[in-house]
């Protein structure tokens, strides 16, 4: 009789049943995928339906079938070929949201640097050093003030660029694809999500558990040991970041990175190892931890304190972290970078 | 209780301890302990237990490869065919949370129970 209790002990607490039965309560599992799309790989996690992860990747193909600068029948190529074209209503909506930015930094994002950046090669991975007579020439046409955009009434819009010019999405997409499937998600019901789109994060409601997501931001250093500079607390919200890190080579003794200044052709270096971007507006954060790298520092809190509908992280070379004052409370350095300087900048 | 009982409550906490033991030191280590899993384009390739010291090389169909370096407690893409090669580049990892991705070859390396469970995810 006793044995037969400790047998039923022991078996019970050998076996593998799941923990809690969510049978009647659908909405609050938790699924997960996985999958190659813009160049980079996406993670999706929502607590809801499986079914919603399935229509959210065939959004995010269809996204990539109109915006890709590498499928020759996107909306993008074709202007970049006729040099005229028409996007479709959410493509101009993108188009629209990254010229905003575009002229709100004053160029220090511009959307056609494309033909730069491909010919340094970071688009192929086959990078070489261009003569500055080329990036000269190239950057004749790079000014996004020469793109035309006439919207039609359907949302949709006719886009004509010069001769010799080239225009990507590429430095917005994933923040603007972030955001809209968190949108998504939130129509249909889920109240907690983390989307990762190349790390691109965009946060919906907290953890299922009423705790804030936990976001490690990337240290920009080569030679840290944990890869990890800091965690920050958050909610609702996109977090993006942008640093020479992501991807670079090396060619005698000098690093070159793949965030191009469109002032001079070469790669931005006004001091900062990383810029990360908090805030509402995924599509913005994404424009923004670009054009504020290629900024500088200066520049770039100054942007700041103009604006302030938005928090940032920003890493200079010489490993100084700077937080804007609304993440005060949220933000900690990980133990490598603890001795790590911070500083709160107010308005 | 009778004699019995004990004598057969002694010999089933044996065999559960025996059978754990085995688990963890016989049969490919503790379910628990951090592994290696390495996907191609999505679908799983191999996993390789983090405290063993290996090199494996992931040879694709259309001839390109990966050599994944296990060691010392840490993983890492020791040479690839890619051209970008960011994935060689990419440091050491030895927690969750932080993939090395070889976007060409669409592998992907990632850590199962690794430490720093609390981070959700990362940016970069």
């Amino acid at each position: 009789m006793g044995a037969g209790v400790i047998c039923a002990l022991i078996f019970s607490g050998c076996s593998n049943a799941p923990a809690g039965v969510n049978g009647s309560n659908f909405v609050n599992t938790e699924n997960s995928t996985s999958f190659f799309a813009m160049d980079t790989v996406m993670d999706l996690k929502i607590y809801g339906s499986e079914d919603l992860l399935v229509e959210a990747e065939s959004k995010v193909n269809n996204l990539e079938d109109r915006l890709s600068v590498t499928n020759p029948e996107s909306e993008i190529s074709i202007i970049n070929r006729d040099k005229i074209g028409r996007l479709s209503k959410e493509s101009a909506e993108i188009l629209e949201g990254a010229l905003e930015v575009c002229r709100d930094t004053d160029g220090a994002l511009d959307v056609s640097i494309y033909p730069v950046l491909k010919d340094w090669g970071f688009t192929t991975g086959e990078y070489r050093i261009p003569e500055e007579t080329e990036i000269e020439d190239l950057l004749e046409n790079v000014d996004y003030k020469k793109i035309a955009v006439n919207n039609a009434k359907d949302g949709s819009a006719t886009v004509e660029i010069p001769e010799g010019m080239e225009i990507d999405l590429g430095s917005v997409v994933k923040g603007y694809t972030g955001q809209m499937l968190a949108e998504y998600f939130k129509e249909n019901g889920v109240e907690s999500a983390i989307i990762n789109l190349g790390g691109n994060v965009q946060c919906l409601g907290k953890k299922p558990n009423g705790e804030k997501w936990n976001i490690a931001i990337k240290s920009p250093f080569l030679e840290s040991k944990s890869g990890i500079l800091g965690v920050l607390k958050a909610e609702d919200t996109s977090v993006i970041t942008s640093g020479g890190y992501e991807r670079y080579f090396e060619q005698d003794g000098h690093i070159y990175w793949h965030i191009i200044d469109p002032a001079t052709g070469s790669p931005a270096n006004k001091g900062l190892a990383s810029v990360t971007i908090i805030g509402d507006n995924g599509l913005r954060g994404d424009a923004l931890s670009t054009a504020l790298f290629v900024k500088g520092f200066d520049e770039a809190i100054q942007y700041w304190k103009d604006h302030g509908d938005f928090e940032a992280i920003f890493v200079n070379n010489v490993g100084d972290v700077f937080i804007t004052e609304g993440l005060e409370g949220n933000f900690e350095l990980s133990s490598e970078y603890v001795a790590a300087k911070l500083t709160i900048i107010k308005k | 209780m009778k004699k019995n009982d004990f004598i057969l409550i002694a010999v089933i906490l044996i065999i559960a301890i025996t059978a754990l033991l085995g688990q963890r030191f016989l049969l490919g280590g503790n379910p628990d302990s951090p592994m290696v899993v390495v996907t191609i384009d999505g679908v799983e390739y191999g996993r390789y237990p983090l405290d063993e010291d290996r090199e494996e090389r992931i040879s694709l169909e259309d001839g390109s490869y990966n050599v994944l370096s296990i060691s010392d407690g840490e993983v890492q893409m020791k040479e690839a065919s890619c051209p970008d090669q960011i994935c060689v580049m990419h440091r050491p990892i030895h927690s969750s949370n932080d993939p090395i991705v070889c976007l060409p070859n669409r592998v992907i390396v990632i850590i199962e129970n690794g430490e720093d469970s609390s981070i959700d995810t990362i940016t970069n």
